[in-house]
């Protein structure tokens, strides 16, 4: 049996966009029809929840009755893939609660295979925040997020500064999420409905809507752009490695004989 | 599925080779034939395509987000209504970017309209690789040559890579010099009874400008059948 994939999406602070991250992920892996499902930390009210109600519950991870209902269902869920998208500025405590409660030791012994993106702000400070992860995700594929949706600016680091920060870290995938349209940003959100629904002019009861064509179109081509992204860092792969679909691929022609 | 309508884009990179002409020819052939139609004028300047046919014509810019929705929104609404727009040469490189990128043509298709892009050859090399280009970033939208007899010789369609290959290159009859002035103030439509204005004007010269309006309108309807023609082999290959 394949094993559960767990993607925590978390920045330091807010305002940087993780839940927008979590939406493409969740609209990736629906188009790659691999199962998802979310968890939406930002208790009582969930933003997630709003775009994708159909596979979000709104939890609170500092809650035992919630991290139980998160990780102890990790195994037998129909959803290959569990996104959880971390309150802001809470991604190291998180991480910190999930080795104190053996998670990180199952994502070690391959029993999980876990990935955290690290959506960044934009000042130094991220950089401590990177240096602080360094001791969670040595088992972990950890993967920087530039979001660049809001025109946000990057500090620029100096080599040296850069590599003392990673030094510790040897294995880190960058992801840049270029810009969208401010109006198109802003329709997607007065829709609340996924990328994908908005892009196929559907409202959230999946019926035709009157979105502008060109807004569409912006959102689309952004949308190619982020998941190409995605593909690049081989994200499909932490879900079913290349071996375990080969494998299913002979079963499946085995079955059909 | 068949194509009622058409969106026709004219343009070249390059300014001064005749596309406000054309496009003016165009919508008044669409009015001669009883057809309905409007026309977008991406064009900055004077003598432009709104001022020429204020009744059909609007203004349009593609500059901000805004200019972008009002116009192409416009262009692919299932309306009954052919569109004809007069693509300036200082926005052909950002228009054809945002058609490629918003997929202009496929969801015009989906909505049974044919895009077409008139072309207006010259022998430069930036303009050939222009229209290159447009084959790659619109291989859905049916790509027509035109040829403006005032800049010169045929010969241009060498470098173009059109010979022999089939590629009929509309042609865009020259009026002669003496002639122009009656057309070349706005407003002015040719499908007007008289193109020669009121009387004073010698039967002599509305003759010709009839007879050099009648020749265009021959050239026009080769885009009409060019564009039914891809609708069939579309039909064919689904």
């Amino acid at each position: 049996m394949a094993k559960p994939t767990v993607i925590l999406v978390g920045a330091d602070k807010g305002g940087v966009g993780k839940t927008t991250i979590a939406r493409t992920l969740l609209d990736y892996f629906a188009a790659d029809n691999t199962p998802a499902r979310a968890f939406d930390t930002e208790s009582p009210r969930g933003t997630l929840k709003r775009f994708h109600p159909e596979v979000t519950e709104v939890v609170d991870l500092t809650a035992i009755p919630d991290q139980m209902k998160v990780f102890d269902t990790l195994g037998n869920s129909a959803a290959r893939v569990t996104v959880i998208d971390v309150r802001a500025g809470l991604l190291s405590t998180t991480l910190q609660a999930l080795s104190d409660i053996g998670f990180l030791e199952q994502a070690k012994r391959g029993h999980i295979s876990l990935a955290v993106f690290h959506i960044l702000g934009p000042s130094i400070a991220s950089l401590q925040e990177i240096a602080e992860m360094s001791r969670f995700v040595r088992n972990a594929n950890y993967f920087l997020v530039k979001n660049f949706i809001n025109n946000t600016t990057f500090f620029d680091w100096d080599p040296e500064t850069y590599n003392s920060y990673f030094k510790q870290l040897t294995d880190v995938g960058e992801i840049t999420v270029p810009k969208l349209n401010e109006m198109a940003c802003e329709q997607v959100e007065v829709a609340s409905v996924p990328f994908v629904s908005f892009v196929a002019n559907k409202n959230a009861k999946g019926e035709p809507a009157d979105n502008s064509f060109v807004l569409r179109g912006y959102v689309r081509h952004w949308l190619r752009q982020v998941w190409g992204e995605f593909d690049r860092v081989n994200l499909i792969d932490l879900v079913a490695p290349k071996a375990e679909k080969n494998d299913a691929k002979l079963k499946a022609s085995r079955a059909s004989k | 599925m068949s194509l009622r309508n058409s969106v026709i884009i004219v343009a070249s990179p390059r300014p001064r080779v005749g596309k406000t002409l054309l496009a003016r020819l165009l919508t008044d052939f669409h009015l001669h034939e009883r057809r309905a139609v409007a026309a977008f004028d991406v064009n900055a300047g004077e003598r432009t395509l709104a001022q020429f046919l204020p009744e059909q014509a609007m203004k349009s810019t593609i500059d901000d987000i805004k200019g972008q929705m009002a116009l192409f929104d416009r262009l692919i609404a299932a309306d009954g209504t052919d569109k004809i727009v007069d693509l300036g040469h200082a926005s052909f490189e950002s228009f054809f970017t945002l058609a490629a990128q918003i997929g202009f043509v496929e969801e015009a298709r989906g909505r049974g309209i044919a895009a077409a892009v008139l072309f207006l050859i010259t022998p430069d090399h930036a303009s050939v690789e222009a229209y290159n280009g447009l084959q790659n970033r619109l291989p859905g939208a049916v790509l027509v040559p035109v040829h403006n007899e005032i800049l010169g010789s045929a010969q241009v369609r060498h470098k173009y890579g059109l010979l022999g290959l089939g590629t009929v290159v509309v042609r865009l009859t020259q009026l002669a010099p003496g002639l122009r002035k009656y057309v070349e103030t706005p407003p002015f439509s040719f499908s007007q009874p008289r193109l020669a204005g009121g009387a004073g004007a010698p039967d002599e010269v509305e003759n010709e400008l009839q007879h050099w309006l009648r020749r265009n309108y021959l050239e026009l309807r080769e885009i009409d059948l060019r564009i039914l023609l891809r609708d069939l082999r579309s039909s064919i290959r689904l």
